[in-house]
C-alpha cells in the first residue's frame, strides 16, 4: 500500500488551514452567537416584532327616551406616505385626484412633499416647534414627465389636507434639519367602495386608515348638553367631557410578529389585551322635549332677535333635565367650522352666563319672610311709599315698573301677583340684611348648583357686610344680585318640589357594552329650604300671578292646567350703569300648580329692540313662549288635568281593600 | 453467548435505521402540519376577527344612518315632503274626563241595585283586632 503523496509538512499545512477555517467560524459563531447576540436579536425583534393597537370604541351617548344623541363611526382616513412616490405612477394621479375630490394641483403638493421644515416657532419662547409649511421635494418633480405643480413651492393653506399637526406622521429632524413625512392625510369619511377602486389605482403609499369619529345624528339638538370630541378623540365639552371616563373604553393591542412583506403571522401571537369599549351614558333628557324646547328658541330668535336666550325643562320631584338649549347655538357634527366672531355660541349660557334676574328674585324675598312668619299672604303694605326707614335711616325705596299702581294697602299675594317693587322691598326690609342673605343662600344663589359640566359659575351674592345702603331695598326685587339660569330654575323648583333643593342631574344610568346597566343615578337632595306648608302657600301665591286679575304672567295661562309662575324684567347693566331699553325678561314657572310636573323656565336676553305691541317684559316675551313649552309638553307627556280627589267616594265600590 | 452473525446485524442495523427515519421523518412531518395546521387556523381567526369587525362597522354605519333619518329635523322635513299632514296633538284634540270613570262605570253597571240617583254608597270600614 502506498504511504500516499502528503508530506508531513503539507498534512500540517492542510490541517492548520482546516483548524483556521474552523477557527474563523468558530470565531464568527461566538460573536455573532454571544458577544453581538443582543445587538442581532434586537434586530430581528425589531423586523419580526410587532404590536398591533386596537382601538376601543367610543360609548354611545342615549337620550332618556332612547334616540342615539352621539355615537361613533368608523372611517376611513386615506393617506400617502411621499417617500414611497414613484415617478411612474404620476400618470395615475389625476385619477386619484378625481376620485378624492381633491384638486390636482393641492393632490402633487402632498404627494410630492417629503419634508417639513424645523422653524423656529415665533409665538413660543425658548423652544422649537414644526412648522406646517410644506417643503416640496424639487428632485421629485424635476425628474417628472408630468408638469411640476403649480403651486409646488407654495405652503398648504390652512385647512387644506395635511395642513394640521395631526394631520401627518413625521421622523425625526435629519441632518439638514428636515423632517421627513412618513403619512400625510389627503381626506377622510372614503366609502369603503371609493377606496377598493383607490387601492386597485396602485399608486404607491396611497393607503388608508380606519378610524373612529364622532358622529351627532341630531346635528343640533343638546348642542350644549352633548358636547363635541375633536378629532383627535379629546372631549372638550359637555357629556363627552364629564362623562369621559365611562365613555372612553380602553385601547388594546396584540403582540406579534410580520413577514417580509409586512403581513402579520397570526400564528406568533404571543400575548394579546382585548380593547374595551366605552359604557354607553344615558340621559335624562328627552329629544321629543328638547325639540319642543329648540323650535321655541328658533321662533323667539325669529321674533325678537335677542343676544342669548335659554329655556330649561326639569322634573321639579327628581331634579332631572328634560331639556336644557340656549340660543344661539351651534352644529355638534360642525364645531371646527365655527367661525372666531361666533366662538360664543359654544358656551352653555345656561350655566355659564350671569344676569340680574329682576322680579323672579322676589320669590326668593316673600318665601323667606313667609316661612319666618315675618308677614301672612293676606299682610298689607303701603305700596305708595317713596321712603323707608332702614336701620334708622331714610332709603328711598325702588321705583315701580312702568305703567304700575299699587294702592296704599297691597297684600302680601298681589305684591308678588302684580310684582310691586316697592313692597318686594318693603319686604326685604322686614326681614332684615341677613336673613335676606340667608335665604338667597338656602335658595342656592352665590353657590354653585352642582350642575357637572358646561362651565358653571356661581353668580354674585354679596354677604350682608358689603351692602351699600341701598342692597336691602334693591336685592328682594332681583337687583344687585347676579345668578344663572339654572340657578333661577332650582330655585322654583324648590317651590315645586315642596321646599326640598335637588340637585340638578342631567345623567340616568351608565350603560355597559352588553347594555347592562353598570351605575344608575337618583335624586340628590341638598336641602330642605322652605317647609312644605310654605311651598303650597307659595305655589298658590305664584298661581294668582298667572289666574288672577291684578297678575303679570296671564299670558302663560293655560285653562284647566294650574299654571304658577313669576315674570321677570331685568334692566341689563351696561358700562356701570342700568340701562333704559336693555332687558333680560323672564317667565319662570310649574304646571299643575296642585300636583307640579315639570318646572319650566324662559330667559330671553335684550329683546328690546323688536319688541312690538307692548313693552318687553317679562310677562309680555317671556310668558307666551312658557305657554307654548307648558302646551306642548302637557300632550306629549300626558299631563292630566287636576281633577277632585274622589278616592274616598270609590272605597266602597272596591270593596274596602286598599 | 450466543452472538448475531454479521449479516443479520447489518439487517437489524439497517431496519433499526429505517425505522428511526421513519419515526423521525413522521414526527416531523407531523409537526409541520401541526404547525401548518396552527398557522391556519390563526390566519382564519384572524380573518374572522376582522370580518366581525367588518360587520361590525357596517351594524355601526346602519345604526347611525337610522338614528340620523329619525332626527326630528329630518322627519318634520319627511312630513311635509311626503304630504303625510302629520301635526303635533293639541289640546283641542283631548277631550279631559273630569269625573272618575271607575266610579261612572259602578254606578252604570249597579243601576239596577242602589236607588236612581245614587252614585256612589260608602260603607265604614271596621278593624278586627
Amino acid at each position: 500500500m502506498s504511504k500516499g503523496y502528503a508530506s508531513n509538512g503539507r498534512v500540517a499545512t492542510l490541517a492548520i488551514i482546516v483548524l483556521l477555517v474552523f477557527g474563523g467560524i468558530g470565531s464568527r459563531l461566538v460573536w455573532l452567537q454571544d458577544i453581538a447576540r443582543d445587538r442581532w436579536v434586537g434586530n430581528v425583534e425589531k423586523a419580526r416584532r410587532e404590536l398591533i393597537p386596537s382601538f376601543a370604541r367610543r360609548g354611545d351617548i342615549f337620550a332618556a327616551n332612547g334616540s342615539l344623541l352621539a355615537t361613533s363611526r368608523s372611517v376611513i382616513v386615506l393617506g400617502v406616505d411621499p417617500q414611497s412616490e414613484r415617478p411612474e405612477d404620476r400618470k395615475k394621479w389625476p385619477e386619484l385626484a378625481e376620485l378624492t375630490g381633491l384638486p390636482l394641483a393641492q393632490l402633487q403638493i402632498l404627494l410630492t412633499t417629503k419634508y417639513r421644515a424645523v422653524v423656529k416657532g415665533p409665538a413660543k419662547p425658548g423652544g422649537l416647534t414644526i412648522g406646517f409649511n410644506a417643503v416640496p421635494q424639487a428632485d421629485a418633480a424635476s425628474a417628472s414627465s408630468a408638469p411640476p405643480p403649480a403651486a409646488a413651492t407654495a405652503a398648504l393653506a390652512p385647512g387644506d389636507p395635511g395642513d394640521d399637526e395631526s394631520d401627518a406622521v413625521l421622523d425625526d429632524a435629519d441632518s439638514e434639519g428636515r423632517r421627513p413625512i412618513r403619512w400625510l392625510k389627503l381626506c377622510e369619511g372614503l366609502p369603503p367602495s371609493l377606496y377598493d377602486r383607490i387601492v386597485k389605482l396602485g399608486v404607491r403609499g396611497v393607503y388608508g386608515q380606519r378610524v373612529y369619529r364622532r358622529a351627532y345624528p341630531h346635528n343640533e339638538l343638546a348642542a350644549h348638553v352633548i358636547g363635541y370630541v375633536d378629532k383627535d378623540e379629546k372631549p372638550a365639552a359637555g357629556i363627552e367631557a364629564y362623562a369621559n371616563f365611562y365613555l372612553r373604553g380602553q385601547n388594546g393591542w396584540v403582540e406579534s410578529e410580520k413577514d417580509g412583506h409586512q403581513q402579520e403571522l397570526a400564528q406568533f401571537r404571543t400575548r394579546e389585551a382585548p380593547a374595551t369599549d366605552g359604557y354607553s351614558v344615558t340621559l335624562s333628557i328627552d329629544t321629543m322635549v328638547q325639540d319642543i324646547v329648540e323650535t321655541e328658541l328658533k321662533a323667539i330668535a325669529a321674533k325678537y332677535q335677542p343676544q342669548k336666550a335659554t329655556i330649561i325643562v326639569s322634573d321639579p320631584h327628581t331634579g332631572f333635565i328634560l331639556a336644557l338649549a340656549n340660543y344661539p347655538t351651534f352644529n355638534l357634527n360642525e364645531y371646527n367650522k365655527i367661525p372666531a366672531a361666533e366662538q360664543r355660541n359654544l358656551r352653555d349660557a345656561a350655566v355659564a352666563d350671569m344676569y340680574e334676574p329682576g322680579s323672579v328674585f322676589k320669590v326668593v324675598t316673600v318665601s323667606g319672610a313667609l316661612n319666618d312668619h315675618v308677614v301672612t299672604p293676606a299682610t298689607q303694605f303701603d305700596c305708595n311709599l317713596e321712603k323707608a326707614m332702614v336701620d334708622g335711616v331714610l332709603r328711598r325705596l325702588p321705583a315701580e315698573n312702568v305703567g304700575d299702581h299699587f294702592g296704599k294697602s297691597t297684600s302680601v299675594a298681589d305684591i308678588i301677583a302684580a310684582s310691586s317693587n316697592k313692597g318686594a322691598a318693603q319686604i326685604g326690609i322686614l326681614l332684615g340684611r341677613q336673613r335676606l342673605y340667608d335665604w338667597a343662600r338656602a335658595f342656592g344663589f352665590g353657590q354653585l348648583t352642582g350642575f357637572p359640566f358646561g362651565g358653571e359659575t356661581p353668580g354674585a351674592l354679596l354677604r350682608p357686610a358689603h351692602w351699600d345702603g341701598l342692597t336691602i331695598t334693591r336685592l328682594p326685587m332681583g337687583q344687585s344680585v347676579d345668578v344663572t339660569a339654572i340657578q333661577i330654575h332650582q330655585m322654583m323648583s324648590v317651590i315645586a318640589n315642596g321646599g326640598v333643593l335637588l340637585r340638578p342631574q342631567i345623567i340616568r344610568q351608565i350603560r355597559n357594552a352588553s347594555g347592562d346597566v353598570v351605575y344608575r343615578f337618583g335624586p340628590a337632595e341638598r336641602r330642605r329650604v322652605i317647609t312644605e306648608e310654605t311651598a303650597h302657600v307659595m305655589a298658590h301665591l305664584l298661581y294668582r300671578v298667572v289666574n288672577s286679575e291684578v297678575g303679570t304672567g296671564s299670558k302663560a295661562a293655560i285653562p284647566g292646567f294650574e299654571v304658577a309662575g313669576k315674570t321677570g324684567t331685568a334692566q341689563k347693566v351696561i358700562d356701570g350703569h342700568y340701562a333704559k331699553h336693555d332687558h333680560v325678561t323672564s317667565f319662570v314657572g310649574f304646571l299643575p300648580a296642585t300636583n307640579p310636573q315639570v318646572v319650566i323656565s324662559v330667559i330671553i336676553d335684550d329683546p328690546d329692540a323688536h319688541t312690538t305691541g307692548g313693552l318687553p317684559t317679562g310677562g309680555f316675551v317671556a310668558a307666551p313662549s312658557f305657554k307654548r313649552v307648558a302646551e306642548a309638553l302637557i300632550s306629549y307627556l300626558d299631563i292630566r288635568r287636576p281633577v277632585p280627589d274622589f278616592a274616598r267616594g270609590t272605597l266602597a265600590l272596591e270593596g274596602g281593600r286598599r | 453467548m450466543k452472538t448475531l452473525p454479521p449479516r443479520a446485524f447489518v439487517n437489524h442495523l439497517v431496519m433499526y435505521s429505517l425505522a428511526t427515519i421513519v419515526i423521525g421523518g413522521g414526527m416531523g412531518l407531523g409537526s409541520v402540519w401541526m404547525r401548518h395546521q396552527i398557522s391556519l387556523t390563526a390566519n382564519t381567526n384572524r380573518i374572522l376577527e376582522t370580518q366581525i369587525a367588518e360587520v361590525r362597522r357596517h351594524s355601526e354605519e346602519i345604526r347611525t344612518a337610522v338614528a340620523e333619518e329619525q332626527d326630528i329635523t329630518v322627519l318634520k322635513r319627511r312630513n311635509e315632503e311626503w304630504h303625510l299632514g302629520l301635526v303635533p296633538q293639541s289640546q283641542e284634540q283631548v277631550q279631559a274626563v273630569l269625573v272618575n270613570p271607575m266610579a261612572r262605570l259602578a254606578a252604570k253597571r249597579n243601576r239596577d241595585i242602589f236607588p236612581a240617583g245614587v252614585e256612589s254608597v260608602s260603607f265604614r270600614v271596621a278593624w278586627q283586632h
